[in-house]
C-alpha cells in the first residue's frame, strides 16, 4: 500500500516560487493501478517522483509498503528502491551503452539474482513484450515503441511491488499505446503490484482502477472503479 | 560488496567505455600521449646528463681518480664489481724545454693502448697521433706547443728540474680539448722511457654503466685505508656536479608545469566525460544503486581508462626512448663550444624507474582525483533533478 499524506513541494523558477504540489493527501491499495491525470505543470510528475523517492518533498510524507522513505538515509533509500520500485520514464529511459538485454537484466544483478536465473527472467520478459529478436540490439536501433516496451519489461524484470509509470505511452502511437498499457495491466495483476501511472491517455484512464485529477499540485477529483 | 557485485560493476565499467567507442578513444589517447611523451623527456634529460658526465669522465680522470698509490699495489686490487677498467698512471712533475723556451709540465707516463682503449682524449687531437709504446714520443696540447713552437715532428725536452739530466722526446701529436684544466699543462708519453720515480701512482678508474662513483669510492676506502686518496668525479667536478644537480631541479620544475597543464587537461576532459554521461547516472541512480555504487562505477570507469591509457603511454615511451637510445640524439650543433660535451654532442636518452613510474602514476592519481567532483554531482543531486536536465 501507499499512504501519500500532505505533500508539499515548491520549486525556484528564475525568482518565481512555483509550487509543484500542495498538500496531496491519497492512498493507493495494493494490487491496484491509479492514473493520475491533469494538465502539463499540474504536479503529475512531482508527485510520482516523491513516491518513488527521486525528489524530496518539501512537506508531508510518503509511506510505501509501511516505511515512510523519505525519513530512509540514501544507501536504505537507494536499497528500497531496487528491491520494491520499478519505473517507466515518458522516453524510456534506457542504458545507451547496455544491449536491451543487458538493460533488462541491471535491476536483476542489481538484486543478486543468479546469472541463470537472471537469462530466464529477461528470455521471459523479452519474449512478453515480443522483442526476443532485438536482445543484442542497442537503444539506438530501436524505435520509440520497442523503447518503451524494454523501459516497461526492465521496470517489472525484478518483480517489484510498486511500478511508477510517468506518460509511458506519451510518445507513442495509439495502437503502440493500447499494446503497452494493456501488457502493463496484465503483468502488474499477474504479480498484484501497485501501479500509478501518470496520463493524458484515455486508454490508460478507462483500464486503471482509479482516476485521481491534478490541478495546479492539488487534487480536484478522485475516482474510485473496481479494486482487483 | 561481494566479488560479484564487484565483478558486475567491472563489467558494466567496461562495457560503458567500450560502448562509448568514440569518447573513450579520444581521452585515452591524450592520456596515452602525453604519459608518452613525459616519459621520452624525461629520459631524455636523464640522457644529457649522462652525456655531460660521460664526456668529462671519459676525456681523463675517470669516474674515480686514485691518487698517490703505493707501487705494491697492483692495479687488478682495484678492479672490484662495478668496476670496467683501471688505467695505470705515473705522474712526472717538471719542465719541457725547447731552447730558451721552458714550461712546466705534468707528463703522464701511461700504455698508449689502455689510454686509446678507455679514455677519449686521443679524440681531441688536433694533428699528428698518439704515441706508441717503446718510443720517446710526446702528446701535447696546442697551449703547450704554441708557448715553445713546436710542430709535429720536432724534438722537446723533459727534466724535472733545472739541474736535472734531460730526456728527449719527439713530438707525435697535438691537442686540444677545450678545457683549460687539460690544455694548459698536460702531456703524454709511453711508460718506461722516462726514469721514473715508480713509487707512486695514479689511476683512471672507469665503471659499468649504473655504478654509482660515490659507492666505489666507499669500496675503496675500507679496502685500502687512508693510505690512498681516492675521488669520485663528483669531488673532482663539483661545477659538473652542481650543474647536474641544476638540471635536475629543472627538469623536475619543468616536468611539474607541464604534469599540472596535462593534468589540468586530463581532469577537465574527465569532468567533461562524466557529465556529458549525467543522464546514465541518473538513471542508474533510479533503479536503486546506492552512492558508493555510483562512486564506485565512475572510478572504475575513469581508472580503466587512465590504466590502459598508462600501460600504453607508458609502453610508447619506452619504445620511443630505446629507438632513440639506439641511434642517439645528436645535438653537436648545439653543443660543440660547451666543455661538458667536449668529446661528443650525442645524447643518449635512458630509462630511470623515477621517469617511467611518475608520469603514469600522476596521470592515473590526476584522473581518478577529477572524477571525485563529478562524483559528488551525482550523488548528491536528486535523481530527478539529473532525469529533468534530459
Amino acid at each position: 500500500m501507499i499512504r501519500v499524506q500532505g505533500l508539499g513541494k515548491a520549486y525556484r523558477s528564475g525568482r518565481r516560487q512555483v509550487e509543484a504540489l500542495r498538500g496531496v493527501e491519497c492512498s493507493v491499495e495494493q494490487g491496484t493501478a491509479l492514473a493520475v491525470v491533469g494538465k502539463s505543470g499540474s504536479g503529475k510528475t512531482t508527485l510520482l517522483n516523491c513516491i518513488g523517492g527521486l525528489e524530496r518533498p518539501d512537506s508531508g510524507s510518503v509511506h510505501c509498503l509501511g516505511i515512510n522513505i523519505h525519513e530512509l538515509s540514501r544507501r536504505a533509500l537507494s536499497m528500497f528502491q531496487r528491491e520494491h520500485l520499478g519505473f517507466v520514464f515518458q522516453f524510456g529511459n534506457l542504458l545507451s551503452y547496455l544491449t536491451v538485454f543487458e538493460n533488462i537484466e541491471f535491476p536483476l544483478a542489481l538484486n543478486g539474482i543468479s546469472r541463470r536465473e537472471r537469462d530466464l527472467r529477461v528470455g521471459a520478459l523479452l519474449e512478453s513484450v515480443d522483442l526476443i529478436d532485438s536482445a543484442r540490439a542497442l537503444p539506438g536501433e530501436l524505435s520509440g515503441g520497442e523503447v518503451q516496451r524494454i523501459s516497461f519489461a526492465r521496470a517489472v524484470a525484478h518483480r517489484p511491488q510498486i511500478l511508477l509509470a510517468d506518460e509511458p505511452t506519451a510518445s507513442l502511437d495509439s495502437q503502440t499505446a493500447h499494446d503497452l498499457v494493456r501488457l502493463m495491466l496484465d503483468v502488474v495483476r499477474e504479480e498484484r503490484a501497485t501501479l500509478i501511472v501518470t496520463t493524458h491517455d484515455p486508454v490508460v484512464i478507462e483500464l486503471a482502477d482509479s482516476i485521481m485529477h491534478l490541478r495546479d499540485g492539488k487534487i480536484v477529483d478522485e475516482t474510485r472503479a473496481t479494486v482487483l | 560488496m561481494n566479488a560479484g557485485s564487484f565483478a558486475f560493476w567491472m563489467r558494466i565499467a567496461s562495457l560503458f567505455l567500450l560502448r562509448s567507442r568514440r569518447t573513450t578513444v579520444v581521452l585515452s589517447l591524450m592520456v596515452l600521449l602525453s604519459v608518452a611523451i613525459l616519459i621520452f623527456l624525461s629520459s631524455l634529460a636523464v640522457g644529457i646528463n649522462d652525456a655531460m658526465v660521460k664526456n668529462s669522465v671519459t676525456l681523463y680522470s675517470g669516474h674515480v681518480a686514485g691518487f698517490d698509490l703505493a707501487a705494491d699495489l697492483a692495479p687488478e686490487r682495484l678492479e672490484v664489481e662495478g668496476v670496467d677498467a683501471v688505467v695505470k698512471r705515473i705522474e712526472n712533475r717538471g719542465l719541457l724545454q725547447r731552447n730558451d723556451n721552458i714550461e712546466p709540465v705534468m707528463l703522464v707516463a701511461s700504455d698508449p693502448a689502455e689510454e686509446i682503449g678507455n679514455t677519449a682524449l686521443w679524440r681531441k687531437i688536433t694533428g699528428g697521433r698518439y704515441p706508441q709504446n717503446g718510443n720517446a714520443e710526446i702528446l701535447l696540447s696546442e697551449y703547450l706547443s704554441e708557448r715553445l713552437g713546436l710542430d709535429i715532428g720536432d724534438q722537446v725536452q723533459f727534466r724535472r728540474d733545472l739541474n736535472s739530466p734531460a730526456a728527449a722526446f719527439r713530438v707525435t701529436g697535438i691537442y686540444r680539448t677545450g678545457i683549460e684544466k687539460l690544455d694548459r699543462s698536460l702531456a703524454f708519453c709511453p711508460p718506461a722511457i722516462l726514469p721514473d720515480d715508480e713509487s707512486r701512482w695514479s689511476a683512471a678508474i672507469f665503471l659499468d654503466d649504473g655504478i654509482e662513483a660515490e659507492a666505489i669510492v666507499r669500496q675503496y676506502r675500507e679496502r685500502f685505508g687512508s693510505a690512498a686518496q681516492f675521488k669520485s668525479w663528483q669531488q673532482l667536478m663539483p661545477d659538473l656536479r652542481q650543474l647536474i644537480d641544476l638540471n635536475y631541479v629543472s627538469m623536475s620544475i619543468v616536468t611539474f608545469i607541464v604534469f599540472g597543464l596535462v593534468a589540468v587537461g586530463v581532469s577537465s576532459a574527465f569532468v567533461i566525460f562524466i557529465l556529458k554521461n549525467l543522464r546514465e547516472y541518473g538513471i542508474v541512480k533510479s533503479m536503486g544503486v546506492t552512492p558508493f555504487e555510483i562512486g564506485l562505477l565512475i572510478a572504475l570507469e575513469v581508472g580503466l581508462m587512465n590504466l590502459v591509457a598508462c600501460i600504453g603511454g607508458v609502453a610508447l615511451g619506452v619504445v620511443a626512448s630505446h629507438a632513440m637510445s639506439a641511434i642517439g640524439i645528436d645535438l653537436t650543433a648545439f653543443t660543440s663550444h660547451n666543455r661538458y660535451f667536449a668529446v661528443s654532442g650525442v645524447v643518449i636518452p635512458r630509462l630511470t624507474p623515477y621517469s617511467l613510474w611518475v608520469p603514469p602514476a600522476v596521470a592515473f592519481g590526476f584522473g581518478l582525483a577529477a572524477s571525485i567532483w563529478p562524483t559528488m554531482l551525482v550523488v548528491r543531486r536528486r535523481t530527478a533533478e539529473i532525469l529533468r536536465g534530459i
